[in-house]
């Protein structure tokens, strides 16, 4: 998948620069970089957001996943079927997602970690050719956490879908990416295999960016 | 006051017609005027609080300003639209209950809109990213936008309806206050002030506030409803 130059200035400053890009089909490609670097603008701007300054995406019919997801204040089983999941497919996943035992709460008490783990689970309902994920984990404890990445994997060896993954966590990095994409000042300082880029950094920014948060 | 209380549940037990009349027409106006002003207001609301283009800083100026609109106001403008000399004379609505109706809706739109398009300000973007992230439609999202904005269309509601119920400057020039026909709580108020007879406007004043009470009681155990 071809992505043309992308940038975006708010007030003047340039939060995101980068250059031409070929994301790998099927491959995880993982976002990292410090706060502020242009992640999350990057993730917006493909999902159709936001539009980018320069660069015009062609319709990309990706799902996605926003940092902060809405609660929409309805049942559970309902929220899901938001998507035109039928009633059968929804429980399915509810209980792929262990939130089976909530399915007739209303969405909106759900706490921060099964709120997000109920828009993950409503977002894997369809087929999309790319995904865009903006921290979907950062709400979630350790299991939720593992047991999202493995729901994400499996949902991409199913659709073969392509796959942008924003966040700080380098663990689920390594766990899940194939690829890694390192932000810094909205511009792309490195991008490499996930064993390359995490393990054998090039450039001495990506190294004391990878030393400081592995400390 | 305890002459006028006295008084007040005097006259809800006497049946008296004239009462009876003017608890009518005011049921009558504030329910029509503050109904209407709901089904303008509310989409009205939600389209500006979704809204995010570059006329919308106007559009909510425009709209904050239409809210502190003075009642006598609306009430002239719409006694010179209906009157002998108007262009809405063939209407025929100066001096009728519609017409009240009309100078109220004028009041309680913008009111309703404004109210309702400060919360959906603050939530339409999540919705917005969200229904997007999701491949839903605009209008499948703006659907959603008005669902997850129930609670706070009640409340524009419950607020619109109080206004409606102490308006006493448009509904006096609009409807003239003729007895038995477009006297309302507030202008009879008035009306008896101005004769010197204080115990029954106080009178009329108490009944006035526990109708109030009860319609506002009623919406607002919806409201809690909708909460749960």
């Amino acid at each position: 998948m071809k992505l043309p130059a992308l940038s975006k200035t708010y007030a003047g400053r340039k939060v995101l620069d980068l250059p031409e890009l070929t994301l790998t089909d099927g491959a995880v490609h993982a976002v990292i970089g410090a706060n502020g670097c242009g992640k999350s603008t990057f993730a917006r701007i493909l999902a159709g957001v936001i539009p980018a300054d320069a660069g015009k995406l062609p319709p990309l019919g990706a799902g996605y996943m926003p940092q902060r997801s809405y609660p929409f204040h309805m049942k559970v089983l309902r929220s899901l079927r938001l998507t035109g999941a039928g009633r059968e497919a929804a429980r399915a996943q509810l209980e792929a997602f262990g939130l089976i035992h909530l399915e007739k709460q209303s969405a909106g008490r759900l706490s921060g970690g099964e709120t997000a783990r109920l828009a993950l689970a409503r977002l894997l309902l369809r087929d999309y050719p790319l995904l865009i994920l903006d921290e979907p984990t950062a709400a979630m404890d350790v299991t939720a956490t593992l047991l999202a990445e493995e729901r994400i994997l499996e949902y991409r060896s199913r659709t073969g879908c392509t796959v942008v993954l924003v966040t700080h966590s380098l663990t689920q990095a390594r766990r899940m990416a194939d690829e890694v994409l390192f932000l810094r000042e909205g511009r792309l300082e490195e991008r490499g295999s996930a064993r390359e880029v995490l393990s054998h950094p090039r450039s001495p920014e990506t190294r004391a960016f990878l030393d400081f948060y592995t400390l | 006051m305890q002459t006028a209380l006295r008084e007040a549940v005097a006259l809800l037990l006497s049946g008296d017609r004239q009462l009876g009349i003017i608890l009518a027409t005011t049921l009558r106006m504030v329910l029509a005027s503050s109904l209407l002003a709901l089904v303008l207001g509310g989409p009205l609301g939600v389209l500006l609080g979704g809204y995010s283009g570059r006329w919308k800083g106007v559009l909510v100026v425009l709209n904050r300003t239409l809210m502190g609109l003075p009642p006598v106001v609306v009430g002239l403008i719409c006694y010179m639209l209906f009157s002998g000399v108007g262009p809405l004379r063939h209407l025929r609505l100066l001096y009728t209950v519609r017409g009240m109706v009309i100078a109220q809706v004028v009041l309680l739109t913008p009111l309703i809109a404004g109210s309702l398009e400060s919360h959906v300000s603050s939530v339409a973007p999540d919705i917005r990213e969200t229904a997007l992230g999701l491949g839903l439609s605009r209008g499948r999202t703006l659907l959603l936008l008005l669902g997850e904005s129930q609670y706070q269309l009640l409340s524009a509601y419950l607020l619109g309806l109080g206004r409606a119920f102490a308006e006493v400057g448009a509904v006096s020039m609009v409807g003239g206050a003729i007895a038995y026909k477009t006297n309302v709580m507030t202008t009879a108020i008035m009306n008896y002030t101005n004769m010197g007879s204080f115990t029954t406007a106080l009178a009329l004043g108490i009944i006035l506030l526990g109708v109030s009470l009860v319609l506002n009681a009623g919406v607002a155990l919806l409201h809690g409803r909708l909460k749960r």
